[in-house]
């Protein structure tokens, strides 16, 4: 059997759970696969109910009150407890911030092997599984096995399995919920409220989105063209020297070896042109989109994404393709 | 407040890789070493805790004789000494190895905090410093982006997804992993590196029983390649393309 | 004091030392050099003095009875050979006195030096009173009366000296004879001897002590300074001084940044100006990159310096790229491995020509104008930064580690002549290397390949194409390569209109002395870089030229910003390697 944790908050189902469903299903020989979904009374339920959608052998909301809110004490003591009693082959957790916190202590208490950050599954010669995984920081690939006695407990990055490839059952799988044996008293960790940084501030080191506008822009009065766009996208609108040495923006809004330094998972160049203070300030994102009509422009060279055109056309198409 | 610090050495950044001829670890003798980044984030956290609540910090790692040089410049930047627990091979050591050989360095020091980074610049495995804490029996927290001690308890702020906090209290001893950018690191300054030399590091044998609980079968070069997709066609036709692409390939929207 | 201080003197180079002595000194090379005319007076008065001082002796021998001269034949013809020198003095001082009491200009300070006057009013009465002499009778008693106004006015002021700056007529033909014959040059440290830089006014070394008492505020180092010109707080002239008091007040133990502020020490581009300009031999880089070396060695650099020595440090590099980056642009410019066997030179790429996309161009057209000549060139499969920054900034451990690792690679390599088109690795590694006994011809590439197509016929079009050249401080004033690129341009079809300060001095871009990241914390338009750029944008030409990677950073930085708020004009760069180049190939 194979035992997939998923993971959610406040009742709403963290979308890298269906992930981890897909890897399961994708798993082949047909292994039955249960879901289970920790959390206090109400919410584990809850989510449990969404999962039951997919086709799986059944989902077990797993209780207590000491596992809301989230603590590596609590979720570790009542998967040991839960593990023992299923005894599956194997145990899946999305790659999530979450399971990166607790399942290393998890695999540490009960002696089996962990394999994190997975990619993928494969069969081998012997037809026992290999994983996956990327090292050295995705320079190069490994083919990994577990060793040592089941299950093996493995995390898989997130965006590796898309979240609609998870099959979904005929008929809804059986939802059991369950009381988790734990002790409260147990639990060291005392966590207060998830909170967001506030908004008045800007901290575009920690922005997930980011549009960068430089002197293609050409004037203070067309800045609304790239707000539309980091609007369309929910990113924070940065700018190069240039502009925020004009006043058009502020100075807590300059990317680079003058302004910020940032790593956001999307990073939009509009008319920018890349001058070498700029790239070292942002050339750890993600993902870089550079919109230049300049095709020799130095932007291009680290960009994921190139459009070469003029911005004032492109951008405002941009924002429509979004909003279909 | 007396605090270890765990230091991987690790291939610098830039380091073309390159695969041994067995296909099961990277060619070492082309490789440049260097601490790894986050965790030379928690020494500087370290030695800022040491500055603002006096103690000392220790720093320790596990590997062969050239793990001595991250040491003394962790040493040239603050810490008072170094444990180097001296084991070969570094390619079949999983995070259940490393964390216990360190477990073994340092459990009779009674340190109140362990600070390591959140993962390895080379394996990635982002376990050791939890695996470690269990092995100690210490409370732990990871990704962390500030640390402030109350007394017999410490309070940290963890980084979740999306742009998400949490403040998380806990008793020490404590293990906690610390997230590039928590502070500004500082550089090695000549009377560090001066004084660094006259500080002990205490060498010890990797402790006997510790099995690796996964193995590398193969390593080898990812096939795809990072290369500036140019994506062409009318202004519309190009939007859209590229609302596709972040939507689907990239999948940051 | 001088005994006190940790001894830094140094007459190596015995050659470069007489010939300065001879022409800053006799000759008054360096007062008259950028002040022609206060220059010539200043000149008349100093030959005069020197004319004098066997006058002065021999009366002196006869007032005192020990032997009476005054009545020999060489005398009386030495006496007329020295009346034109005397009316030489009095007209130079009454011009230097006018120039500080009436035109006041900035760099002699706010108030006018009231000492200054009366020592031009001795001088003067001297002067006057030996023109005097000619038409009294010595036995008169208005001749008697001038004899010994004459005499006690030399008395007064040889009393005066040593109170005042006119010392330097005692201390400045030393000090420039002991000024290091080598621009900016600043000894590594010896870490054996446990030396981390200075910390204190003890630590100050004696040439820095003797500069102190030698200066002579004439403020060309104030002037000529591109911090202070900018409106900064950095003033070189200020410095010593300040370092003048602190010896004075006999505070051993006072640290030199609370002396001259984190601020002021943390402003200089290293563009060598002060140094250069200084007529009495005061060499400024010791003082203040000692003083940054003092702050680094205890963790004290500004923020932004703690970012660029952790690139460097874990990179390699300044910028902390990462270098498959090079590896990129080596295999994309078709770059082979350097081996003697093979290749006549080696091309120093340097870490902007690993890294910077216009720099690589420049580099680009380096390299095809060496094809096109068959000049066979390789470059090391590996390179680091030079430690330019490091060492100008005074992370010496920092700046060492590189070094010697460069070296080991360039030993191992074994090229005769190393070509590179960033004047601060030709400084660092033609200069700073060599003091660990590396020693490489290394050329800018301005000058090779201005030796390279010196046959060439001129391919000038009609009308010439009107440019204007910014000398990098680090080849026109340190390197002395100013001459060369004015030909090439000349050569390839550019009229070059000179901007204010040039050739060997010019006006630094502002990125020199680890300050090309330091802007953060600077009011957009009070950067040097603006008013450089605005210097050069004055000279009316279309184009501007440079010939350094860093100044063309600053510059067009700059010209962005100036661009945003409307004030680039229509000015473009390039750089002297793409401009030659693209006219080369325009010949065939």
């Amino acid at each position: 059997m194979i035992l997939v944790v998923a993971e959610q908050r406040g009742g709403t189902l963290n979308r890298a759970s269906w992930e981890t469903i897909a890897a399961a299903q994708h798993i082949p020989g047909g292994v039955p696969i249960v879901v289970a979904v920790l959390g206090g009374s109400g919410g584990a339920t809850t989510a449990a109910a969404q999962l039951a959608a997919a086709a799986v052998h059944e989902v077990v909301a797993v209780e207590h009150p000491s596992l809301e809110p989230y603590t590596a004490d609590g979720f570790t003591a009542a998967l040991q407890s839960l593990i023992g009693q299923l005894n599956p082959t194997s145990v899946l957790f999305p790659h999530t911030y979450q399971t990166r916190d607790f399942v290393p202590k998890l695999a540490a208490r009960l002696d089996r092997a962990l394999l994190t950050d997975v990619t993928g599954t494969k069969p081998s010669d012997d037809g026992a599984l290999v994983f996956v995984r990327p090292m050295f920081q995705g320079k190069l690939t490994a083919d990994v096995r577990p060793q040592g006695p089941a299950p093996h407990l493995v995390t898989f990055q997130i965006g590796s399995y898309r979240p609609d490839a998870a099959a979904r059952g005929s008929s809804p799988a059986p939802v059991k919920t369950v009381a988790a044996t734990l002790d409260g008293a147990s639990v060291r960790q005392r966590p207060d409220q998830p909170y967001q940084e506030a908004r008045q501030a800007v901290d575009l080191s920690q922005a997930e989105r980011i549009v960068s506008v430089g002197r293609g822009i050409k004037g203070q009065e067309h800045l609304s063209v790239a707000q539309a766009l980091a609007d369309a996208l929910k990113a924070e609108l940065a700018a190069s020297r240039p502009i925020c040495d004009a006043g058009w923006l502020p100075m807590e809004r300059q990317v680079g070896s003058s302004g910020q330094t940032v790593a956001p998972k999307l990073y939009v160049a509009l008319g920018i042109s890349g001058a070498i203070q700029h790239l070292v300030g942002m050339k750890g994102s993600n993902v870089i989109v550079a919109i230049n009509k300049d095709p020799d422009a130095p932007i291009f060279e680290v960009a994921d994404y190139g459009i070469v055109g003029d911005l004032f056309e492109v951008v405002p198409a941009l924002v429509k393709a979004l909003n279909e | 407040m007396n605090i270890a610090v765990c230091i991987k050495q690790v291939p610098t950044r830039d380091w073309q890789p390159r695969v041994n001829d067995g296909g099961t670890w990277i060619r070492d003798r082309d490789v440049t070493f260097e601490t790894n980044e986050p965790d030379a984030y928690a020494l500087e956290e370290a030695l800022r805790l040491k500055e603002k609540h006096g103690g000392s910090v220790v720093a320790c790692s596990v590997g062969p004789e050239r793990v001595a040089q991250v040491l003394r410049e962790a040493l040239a930047r603050g810490a008072d000494r170094a444990i180097h627990v001296e084991h070969a091979s570094v390619e079949a050591s999983d995070a259940f190895v490393i964390a216990g050989a360190l477990a073994a360095a340092v459990r009779d020091e009674r340190f109140d905090l362990v600070l390591t980074g959140l993962q390895s610049d080379d394996q990635g495995f982002a376990q050791t410093g939890v695996v470690l804490a269990e092995r100690l029996g210490f409370a732990h927290a990871t990704i962390i982006m500030e640390v402030q001690i109350e007394s017999s308890t410490v309070r940290v702020k963890r980084e979740l997804e999306g742009g998400w906090f949490q403040w998380v209290a806990m008793p020490l001893p404590a293990v906690l992993t610390i997230q590039s950018g928590i502070n500004h690191l500082r550089y090695a300054t000549l009377k560090g590196i001066m004084a660094a030399k006259k500080k002990e590091i205490r060498k010890v044998a990797m402790p006997a029983g510790l099995a690796a609980r996964q193995h590398i079968v193969r390593l080898y070069a990812p096939q795809k390649v990072k290369r500036t997709e140019l994506i062409t066609g009318s202004p519309a036709e190009a939007a859209k393309t590229l609302v596709t692409r972040l939507r689907e390939t990239a999948r940051v929207i | 004091m001088i005994a006190d201080a940790p001894n830094t003197f140094s007459t190596a180079d015995l050659g470069a030392r007489t010939y300065r002595f001879l022409a800053d000194v006799l000759g008054q090379r360096q007062t008259l050099r950028e002040r022609p005319l206060p220059g010539l007076a200043h000149a008349l008065v100093f030959w005069g003095f020197v004319a004098f001082g066997l006058y002065t002796t021999v009366e002196y021998l006869k007032g005192l009875g020990i032997v009476d001269l005054t009545h020999t034949r060489w005398f009386a013809a030495y006496r007329i050979l020295l009346t034109p020198f005397a009316i030489g003095v009095l007209v130079g001082i009454v011009g230097l006195a006018l120039r500080r009491a009436v035109i006041r200009p900035v760099g002699l300070g706010q108030t006018v030096s009231i000492e200054s006057l009366v020592i031009a009013g001795f001088i003067a009465t001297l002067m006057i009173t030996f023109l005097l002499a000619w038409r009294l009778d010595e036995a008169s008693l208005a001749g008697q009366v001038n004899w010994w106004v004459h005499a006690l006015v030399i008395l007064a002021f040889l009393a005066l000296i040593p109170a005042s700056k006119h010392f330097h007529l005692v201390l400045s033909p030393v000090t420039v004879f002991l000024k290091s014959p080598e621009l900016g040059n600043v000894p590594n440290l010896d870490f054996e001897k446990e030396q981390v830089g200075l910390e204190a006014v003890k630590d100050l070394g004696s040439k820095t002590v003797l500069d102190a008492f030698t200066c002579v505020e004439c403020g060309r180092c104030q002037v000529n300074c591109p911090a202070w010109g900018a409106g900064k707080a950095l003033n070189p002239k200020t410095l010593i001084l300040q370092t003048q008091d602190a010896l004075l007040a006999r505070k051993p133990d006072t640290k030199l940044v609370d002396l001259y502020s984190d601020e002021v020490l943390w402003q200089c581009t290293t563009c060598g100006a002060c140094e250069n300009q200084c007529p009495v031999g005061i060499e400024h880089l010791p003082l203040i990159i000692g003083a940054r070396r003092g702050l680094v060695s205890n963790g004290e650099a500004p923020d932004y310096l703690g970012g660029v020595y952790n690139h460097l440090e874990r990179r390699g590099n300044i910028w902390g790229l990462g270098s498959d980056q090079r590896q990129k642009f080596v295999h994309a410019s078709g770059l082979e491995t350097f081996d003697p066997r093979v290749h006549d030179v080696l091309v120093w790429l340097g870490c902007a020509g690993a890294f910077e996309a216009d720099f690589q161009r420049s580099l680009r057209a380096l390299f095809d104008i060496l094809r096109g000549r068959g000049v066979k060139f390789g470059v090391l499969a590996k390179e680091r930064c030079t430690g330019d920054s490091a060492k100008r900034t005074g992370n010496e451990y920092l700046f060492q580690e590189l070094a010697h690792q460069n070296i080991e690679d360039l030993r191992a390599a074994g090229p005769k002549t190393i070509v590179a088109s960033c004047p601060h690795c030709v400084k660092t590694i033609g200069n700073d290397y060599r003091k660990f006994g590396y020693e490489v011809e290394i050329v800018h590439s301005a000058a090779f390949v201005e030796a390279l197509t010196r046959g060439d016929q001129s391919v000038a079009g009609n009308p010439r194409e009107r440019v204007t050249y910014h000398d990098p401080c680090y080849l026109g004033r340190y390197a002395g390569t100013f001459d060369e690129p004015r030909a090439l341009l000349t050569r390839f079809g550019a009229e070059v209109t000179e901007p204010t300060r040039n050739r060997d001095n010019p006006y630094c871009c502002g990125a020199g002395g680890g300050l090309l990241f330091a802007d953060k914390d600077e009011e957009p338009g009070s950067r040097i870089s603006d008013v450089r750029f605005r210097q050069l944008q004055e000279t009316g030409a279309g184009t501007i030229v440079t010939a350094c990677p860093f100044c063309t950073i600053m510059l067009k930085g700059a010209q962005s910003s100036a661009a945003a708020v409307g004030g680039a004009g229509e000015i473009q760069f390039v750089d002297l390697m793409t401009f030659a180049n693209g006219r080369l190939s325009k010949v065939g």
